[in-house]
């Protein structure tokens, strides 16, 4: 019986002047889960993420909690051993498959070179298995595409590759960060069943960011809600669409359009209950800023 | 119909004959040529005087001499031969002091701009007292307390000049920094500086190529105003700003001594400005 991949305890994440970006977030994920982390724009998704592989905007810190990915305690590491280990561990599917690669340099490098540094692999080998996934993420002709500049790729092929090198050396930990929003929709359905797929055959546990409850539907199996930096829900994904507990994620499912039902109205979530449920985080913030003093 | 070809119009920044890029580059390479067979190329003696043939018009004017193309100054001088060795002591000061003055402040722009924190707040704040000085007077009071020389001027301009690229290099680093393709390097494991060296600088290179032969215009400007104030190198070397300053004098009845060294001062800065912007388009795959 192994532990979890990643096991996110009371993460509390700041900007320097001590306004809180994420609040007190804990959140764990099996191995081979996938796991959505949903919210508006704002509320922190990213963030938890990017805590994780120590990537965090310069100036915002970790004031608390600790990060412990497979077991390991990341908080406790030196700033090299910690990189090694999340580089060694995880990979991160990005955003924008249009700033993700470096302009200048070849696909294949910049796939390679991590594969090389990071898992000691071979020349050989790491090409040999950057083909195979090119392949298996459907690229027609991988060897030229690792002989290319990244302009020479459409941003559903560039990221077709970011998923082939996210996933190559079979990390325990793939943060997928809204990996479907700079593409248009087409092409958005064939990412999503890849990751879904890949994820499958090689067991990989996926911190999947994204606003798109539809989206978590299709890919998780556990869901948390997020808002304002604040975990709203956390629960398996069926039991939240069935009946969720919290008014706002409640609001969130009926603000997802549906094209079942094109007749429903749409909802957008009631301005009442935002302001509401800031007015209860600023009032915790308080009780804590006063609890401090 | 059964055969319809189908060929999309292709459009071609980097080939073809791009006049932008190809004028610049033959007067700058005509200028290197001069510079590097001067004392085969030109005519006569730089320095030799002889006040019989003082004030000799150009060419295409009566009352010439042949031999002296472009004319002669006051002293009798050839102003073609003058013009041909001033080009050496301009393309010189121009290329050592622009690639001083490049590594200087690009490399403290690189580090401003990746760095951030101390290293941007120091660089910065110190980019920002230097450039309240002005920079010519501070240029002829630098040159005036380390002695005239060729030396003290490269030395004045890469002291003066180093603002600019560090500025506009910090700008293009930072913006860079914030790119995905960093983050993607860091989470693969690369360390900073590598990370600075092989993803930041071959993007911000094609930037500070642009301003490198910006700077080798502002160089040979500011090489010529030093030359004309005296302040260069040796009154008796050829230069163009001297020959400038000495024009001013004959102005109105040997107007060439002053026109021809200001067409190729003029010429020269300008060329290196277009020929900037040109080579940036050749560096960036993206843009050809």
């Amino acid at each position: 019986m192994t532990g979890p991949t990643l096991d996110i305890l009371s993460l509390t994440v700041a900007l320097p002047n001590g306004t809180p970006l994420l609040r007190d977030v804990s959140l764990r994920l099996e191995p081979g889960e996938v796991r959505a982390l949903v919210g508006e724009s704002g509320a922190g998704k990213s963030m938890i993420g990017k805590a994780v592989l120590g990537i965090l905007p310069p100036k915002v810190r970790m004031t608390e909690g600790e990060i412990l990915l497979q077991g390991q305690h990341l908080n406790a590491m030196t700033p090299t051993t910690r990189r090694r280990t999340v580089a060694s561990l995880s990979a991160l599917i990005p955003q924008d498959p249009l700033t993700a690669l470096n302009p200048l340099r070849k696909i294949g490098p910049q796939i390679l070179d991590p594969l090389r540094r990071i898992h000691g692999w071979s020349a050989e080998r790491a090409r040999t298995r950057a083909l195979e996934l090119l392949e298996r993420v459907h690229i027609r002709a991988p060897e030229r595409v690792l002989e290319s500049y990244p302009h020479a790729l459409s941003g559903g092929m560039r990221q077709r590759v970011l998923i082939a090198a996210a996933f190559a050396p079979s990390p325990r930990l793939i943060v997928a960060d809204e990996p479907t929003t700079a593409l248009d929709v087409t092409v958005q359905k064939e990412i999503l069943r890849l990751i879904r797929e890949l994820q499958k055959e090689t067991g990989t546990s996926v911190l999947f960011v994204t606003h798109d409850m539809g989206v978590v539907a299709k890919i998780s199996q556990k869901v948390t809600v997020l808002f304002a930096g604040k975990v709203m829900e956390d629960a398996p994904t069926a039991q939240v669409f069935t009946g969720a507990t919290h008014p706002y994620t409640r609001a969130l499912i009926a603000a997802t359009p549906s094209s079942a039902d094109m007749s429903r109205p749409f909802s957008p979530v009631p301005s009442e209950l935002i302001s509401d449920l800031h007015a209860e985080i600023a009032r915790e913030d308080a009780a804590r800023m006063g609890e401090h003093r | 119909m059964a055969d319809v070809t189908t060929s999309a119009p292709r459009l071609r920044h980097g080939g073809g004959l791009n006049l932008r890029f190809w004028l610049p580059l033959t007067w700058l390479g005509l200028l290197v040529l001069a510079a590097v067979f001067a004392p085969w190329i030109a005519p006569h003696d730089p320095l030799a005087q002889d006040l019989m043939l003082e004030r000799l018009p150009p060419f295409f004017l009566s009352g010439t001499e042949t031999g002296y193309w472009l004319g002669t100054d006051s002293l009798g001088r050839d102003v073609l031969s003058r013009m041909i060795y001033g080009a050496r002591i301009a393309l010189f000061v121009s290329l050592i002091a622009a690639v001083t003055t490049c590594v200087f402040g690009s490399a403290l722009g690189l580090l401003a701009g990746f760095y951030g924190g101390w290293w941007d707040r120091v660089i910065s704040r110190l980019v920002d007292i230097w450039m309240a000085f002005p920079p010519v007077l501070f240029a002829v009071l630098l040159v005036a307390v380390m002695g005239t020389g060729l030396t003290s001027v490269i030395a004045a301009i890469a002291l003066i000049d180093w603002t600019r690229f560090a500025r506009v290099i910090r700008a293009e680093t930072l913006s860079q920094t914030r790119m995905d393709y960093v983050d993607s390097a860091r989470i693969g494991g690369a360390q900073r500086l590598s990370t600075l060296l092989t993803e930041i600088l071959p993007n911000v290179l094609p930037t500070i190529i642009a301003l490198l032969t910006l700077e080798m215009g502002i160089a040979i400007i500011v090489e010529a105003i030093l030359s004309f104030v005296n302040l260069s190198i040796s009154t008796d070397d050829p230069t163009w700003g001297s020959m400038i300053a000495e024009g001013r004098n004959a102005i109105h009845f040997a107007w060439w001594v002053l026109l021809f060294p200001l067409i190729a001062l003029f010429l020269s800065v300008l060329s290196f400005s277009v020929l900037g912007e040109g080579l940036k388009q050749r560096f960036d795959p993206v843009l050809q």
